[in-house]
Formats: C-alpha cells, sequence, structure tokens
C-alpha cells in the first residue's frame, strides 16, 4: 500500500501547485497555449452583467491596509469589489445591521453569467489535464470567483485528485468494504453516525442511506489507512462531501484531503494540528497586530479556537453559501485557504476595539470566536476579505519552517 | 462589564470529560439550558457552558468546559485542564468499556490539575437500566476508594444531573471556606469577584483582576 500512495503522491502533488499570489501578477499568456487563449478575456465578461457586491464593512483595521499585491489582478471581479465596497461603507454602519439582513450581504449572479461560466467549466473539465498543467492561475481565478453549483461536484472530485484516484483504483471502495475492520474503530463511527449534519435530510434518518453511506466511506478510510483509523473530525468532512457525490466518488475526495490536503491532522498525537495553529498565530501576528495582543494577553491559545476550524475544514464553523466557497478555493490552493479564512474570522470578529473591550478574558474572547457576528461569515464579506490578506506564499513558507524548528526544539512540548 | 460589581461573587471552572459518547456534551446542555439534545454533535476540540448558581447565600459563575473525548484529542485536551476547580469525570452505565478506562481519565486529572480539584464521578444514561453494564455498587466502590464524589444520573432525563454540578460547587466553595483551596493560587480555578453593592463579601476579594471571566 505504502508504494502505491507514493506512486500517487507524485500525481497529485502536480495539484498542488503552490503558485504564489505574486505570481498572478505576472503576464498570463506566459504559459498559455492556444487552446487556452480564448479563456483569458471572456472571464473578464463575468462581472459585466453581475450586481454589485455588497461588502460588509465591518471594522477590519487591523488586516492589512496596505494591500500592495493588487489582488484584484488576480480576478477582475475585485476591482469591482473595491469601487463598491466603498460606496457601502455608508450605507451599513455596524456588523448588527448586516447580521440582520444577510441577504444584503450576498452578490446575486444572473442567470446568463452563471450559465456561461458552466460552459466555461465543461470545457475545462473536458481539457483538466492541460488547464492544470499549463494554465493553473486560470483554474484557480474560477475557482474564486465560485464554482457553478450544477459542475460543482466535479469539479471538486477533479481539483482534489479524488479522479486520478478513483480512476487508478476503480475497485479499491468496494475491496475496503468487505474488509472486516477494526472492531474499535467500526464501533467509535456508528456512534458518530447520526451526530453530523442531524438536521440535513440525507442524516436526518438512524440507519438511513446517507447514514450508512457515511458509514461505509468511513469504514474504507480506516481500512485504508489504519494508522489514522477512524477520527471524529473525519465525519463531518465526509458528510460534506456525501452531500455533493456518490459515496465512491466522496470517499477518494475524503482520502486525497485526509492524507494530501490535511496531511497529519488526523494522526495520533495531533502535531501536526498544534503546529499548524502556532503558524496561525504568528502569521495573526502580521494581519492583526491587535487582535494578536488581545489574544496572548488573555492566554487565548490556537488550539482553544482553531481545532475545529482545521481538523474538519471549516464545514461545522461556516454557514452553507460561505462554506462551499471555501471549498471551492480549498481544493484548489491547499490548506492555507483554512488559515486565510480563520485569519479574516479572526480579525472580524474581534477587530473593532470595543468587542475586545468588552471580551476581557479567556472564556469572553473564545465565546466571540464561537459565535463571530454573521456578517463576516458571509461569502462575500470572507472572499473578499481572504484576497485582500497580505499575505505571500513566502510568509506561509517562512512561518512553516520557523514554527515547525520551534516545537522540534522544544519536544516536551508534544503531547502537553 | 470591564470593571465594577458582578452579579456573582465566585467563578468556578470545571472540565467535563470522559469517553466519547458517554455524554458529555449532553450533561452540559441538560445543566445549562435544562434539555437534552439527542443529535448533540459531537464535541471536536473543547465546547462551553455557563450558569449562575447559588450556594450558601453567594452567586458562583460556573464556567464549564466540555472536552471531546476520543482518545486522540488528549493531546490537546490537557490544556483544558489547567486551572479547573471541578472535574466531572463521565462514564456510560451501558458501555463497560467507557467505565474502565476511568482510571486513566484520573491519572490525567490527578497529574494535570491541583490536589483541590474537586472530582466528581458520574454513571451517566441511568434511564437505560435494562441496559446496564456496570453496577451502582462497583462505581460506587472505585469511587470511594479514590475518594470521589459519585452519582448516576441520565441528561436525558434530568436526574441528578443538577445535583452534580451543584454537589461539586459545594465542595469547593467549602474549600474555599475551610482554606484548603487557596484563591490567590495561579491555577485555582477560582476566582472571586468583588460583589454587587447590594451583597456585601466576607472574604476579601482576593485573586481579583478586571476580567468577567
Amino acid at each position: 500500500m505504502t508504494s502505491r500512495k507514493r506512486g500517487d503522491d507524485a500525481e497529485i502533488s502536480r495539484l498542488f501547485h503552490e503558485t504564489g499570489d505574486e505570481e498572478i501578477q505576472g503576464s498570463d499568456s506566459e504559459t498559455e497555449d492556444n487552446l487556452l487563449e480564448d479563456e483569458v478575456q471572456s472571464d473578464a465578461e463575468d462581472y459585466e452583467v453581475s450586481d454589485p457586491p455588497v461588502v460588509n464593512p465591518l471594522d477590519i483595521q487591523d488586516v492589512s491596509e496596505k494591500d500592495s499585491e493588487t489582488p484584484e489582478r488576480a480576478s477582475p471581479s475585485f476591482s469591482r469589489i473595491l469601487k463598491y465596497y466603498s460606496k457601502d461603507v455608508s450605507k451599513v454602519d455596524d456588523a448588527h445591521k448586516c447580521c440582520n439582513a444577510s441577504e444584503v450581504n450576498k452578490r446575486t449572479v444572473s442567470p446568463s453569467t452563471i450559465l456561461k461560466r458552466e460552459q466555461k467549466w465543461l470545457r475545462m473539465l473536458n481539457n483538466w489535464e492541460a488547464f492544470m498543467s499549463k494554465n493553473y492561475k486560470k483554474v484557480r481565478e474560477r475557482c474564486r470567483k465560485g464554482i457553478p453549483a450544477s459542475v460543482r461536484p466535479k469539479a471538486w472530485l477533479y481539483l482534489c485528485g479524488g479522479q486520478l484516484l478513483l480512476e487508478k483504483h476503480p475497485n479499491e471502495y468496494e475491496e475496503l468494504l468487505q474488509a472486516p475492520g477494526d472492531p474499535k474503530c467500526m464501533e467509535d463511527i456508528r456512534k458518530d453516525l447520526h451526530r453530523q449534519f442531524p438536521y440535513h435530510e440525507m442524516f436526518i434518518r438512524e440507519e438511513g442511506l446517507g447514514q450508512q453511506e457515511l458509514f461505509s466511506v468511513l469504514k474504507a478510510y480506516s481500512v485504508l489507512n489504519p494508522k489514522v483509523g477512524y477520527f471524529q473530525a473525519q465525519a463531518p468532512v465526509a458528510a460534506f462531501l456525501l452531500m455533493h457525490m456518490p459515496a465512491v466518488q466522496a470517499f477518494w475526495c475524503l482520502v486525497s484531503i485526509s492524507d494530501k490536503y490535511l496531511s497529519g491532522y488526523y494522526n495520533p498525537g495531533l502535531e501536526v494540528l498544534q503546529r499548524d495553529g502556532d503558524i496561525l498565530h504568528a502569521l495573526l501576528r502580521r494581519t492583526a497586530p491587535a487582535v494578536h495582543r488581545h489574544l496572548v494577553k488573555h492566554k487565548v491559545e490556537p488550539v482553544l479556537y482553531a481545532t475545529e476550524w482545521f481538523l474538519c475544514a471549516l464545514t461545522r464553523t461556516l454557514p452553507w453559501d460561505s462554506l462551499l466557497r471555501v471549498w471551492d478555493c480549498f481544493l484548489c490552493e491547499g490548506v492555507k485557504v483554512l488559515f486565510k479564512a480563520a485569519l479574516v474570522i479572526l480579525a472580524g470578529a474581534l477587530g473593532p476595539a470595543k468587542v475586545r473591550k468588552r471580551a476581557c478574558g479567556l472564556c469572553e474572547t473564545l465565546e466571540v470566536l464561537r459565535h463571530p457576528p454573521e456578517g463576516i461569515l458571509g461569502e462575500d464579506y470572507l472572499m473578499y476579505h481572504m484576497t485582500r490578506l497580505n499575505l505571500t506564499e513566502e510568509d506561509f513558507e517562512f512561518e512553516h519552517q520557523r514554527q515547525t524548528a520551534r516545537r522540534r526544539a522544544m519536544p516536551n512540548r508534544s503531547g502537553s | 462589564m470591564t470593571s465594577g460589581p458582578y452579579n456573582y461573587s465566585y467563578i468556578f471552572k470545571y472540565i467535563i470529560i470522559g469517553d466519547m459518547g458517554v455524554g458529555k456534551s449532553c450533561l452540559l446542555h441538560q445543566f445549562t439550558d435544562k434539555k437534552f439534545m439527542a443529535d448533540c454533535p459531537h464535541t471536536i476540540g473543547v465546547e462551553f457552558g455557563t450558569r449562575i448558581i447559588e450556594v450558601a447565600g453567594q452567586k458562583i459563575k460556573l464556567q464549564i468546559w466540555d472536552t471531546a473525548g476520543q482518545e486522540r484529542f488528549r493531546a490537546v485536551t490537557r490544556s483544558y485542564y489547567r486551572g479547573a476547580a471541578g472535574a466531572l469525570m463521565v462514564y456510560d452505565i451501558t458501555r463497560r468499556s467507557t467505565y474502565n478506562h476511568l482510571s486513566s481519565w484520573l491519572t490525567d486529572t490527578r497529574n494535570l490539575t491541583n490536589p483541590s480539584t474537586v472530582i466528581f464521578l458520574i454513571g451517566n444514561k441511568s434511564d437505560l437500566d435494562g441496559q446496564r453494564d456496570v453496577t451502582y455498587e462497583e462505581a460506587k466502590q472505585f469511587a470511594d476508594e479514590n475518594g470521589l464524589m459519585f452519582v448516576e444520573a441520565s441528561a436525558k432525563t434530568g436526574q441528578n444531573v443538577e445535583e452534580a454540578f451543584l454537589e461539586t460547587a459545594k465542595k469547593i466553595y467549602q474549600s474555599i471556606q475551610d482554606g484548603r483551596l487557596d484563591l490567590n493560587a495561579a491555577e485555582s480555578g477560582v476566582q472571586h469577584k468583588p460583589a454587587s453593592p447590594g451583597r456585601p463579601l466576607a472574604a476579601p476579594p482576593a485573586a481579583r483582576d478586571n476580567c468577567a471571566c
């Protein structure tokens, strides 16, 4: 099994083009071939017909104002957002107004735009290899705009490499289900089946198809990767995938997410999770120093608020529409998308000085982070501010190296 | 809220620990909301609940940390133990394995809290007496041997839930009165708050800080 997985690594690693944001600023045409050239211009039209997005102007003064990276170049839509952003600031004066009118916070996309996007996505999915190898930036740009609902399941399957794994191991899922499975794992999975999105129609019925499929997917994973077995945080991820695709596809997506995207998160010891918590904390220091100071002052460790965000890839945190959009990017760009979302939530929730003043303790702060104002979890607010974070690939890499080294230097910290 | 009187005199920190699926979150919900949540999502990391109770005429805010039960989480849940004044250790009376693991939970608790931490053992799901896998006597003996308070309770019916949380608070309060629990200790799990004007306090406001938590 190990050797097989190693083979997959090479293929999947290609799916993780860790292109730095600054690369976006370079000319698109350099890497494009003729097949893809028409895609460049047509994308700009997408937003000509769409309504201006209303962005919740919550006070997040800590999120970098510099914004030297001009993310709008990454996607033409953002210049439009910026334009309307300033216009709408005067309309909504605080977070609560936006919370009460979540509809206000939602950008509408016209049916004709959706149709155009669907066609583009279908064309892209039909030439997937070419796009991923030669024009990844285009794929990323389209993911950032949001994948049309009709093609989303297929797009996710392709983006995360689930399709590759499925093609390579066409019968493996069924075979894994035949295995008896570790009794402890099976017992643990069964205990959690009725606790995943219990009000979703798919999972509402005890022993219903949804719960059966959830069991199968989690069981198959535990047999495939006995080192991880079953970890409780996988259940919401698997359930969320099952809401979009057949069990066998959901399974291979779960494999990819567990082993590649969130590699190490589910391993005993939760070392990687703790390290990533430290990375998040360090990045927060750059993007929102006042919030960072507040967390340090009240001893609010990342493991206290970010555990669920990371382990469940935000599936239990974000409202539906935002979750879909974040996952569109997450499956395209990897785990750093979760970091960005987390940074935006932190800055949005604790950015206003009056909120920090009120949350003058560990528990009060955690309470704010547990229930951030709805406005900041809204699709447009979140997506917009995630792109505006002034963080480069090198920043992530730098903190990654630094925190990894730091943890290595203090072995006693592990498991404590 | 930033300064001045509070509507409670003390804050006690509790943690709820025990194997997965024993009903830790349900006990918390039953205590804070007086409701049984059948489909309570399993805890990832830690959840919180608070409720203000009264012991010997003193208003006490209970700040309850509800932890994830799966073994793997113990790598991170250990940091939650810090500064707990009370620990509710829960097992499921219908699943012996959850009872068998108590000694390891107890070891963690003893190692990661301070000697004055009150540990209360709860045998949950007492409404499922027909499926009982652990007798009351057996658990009672375990509790006595280890100096734990003990009760069988049901998060579903609410039976004895209130008692478990309140008895723990009484015991902690008693420790404060006896001087066994040092309010000034950094991690006693108890904070003393200035009382509201109408309710003067006997004890001086030790461990006072400008934080409502």
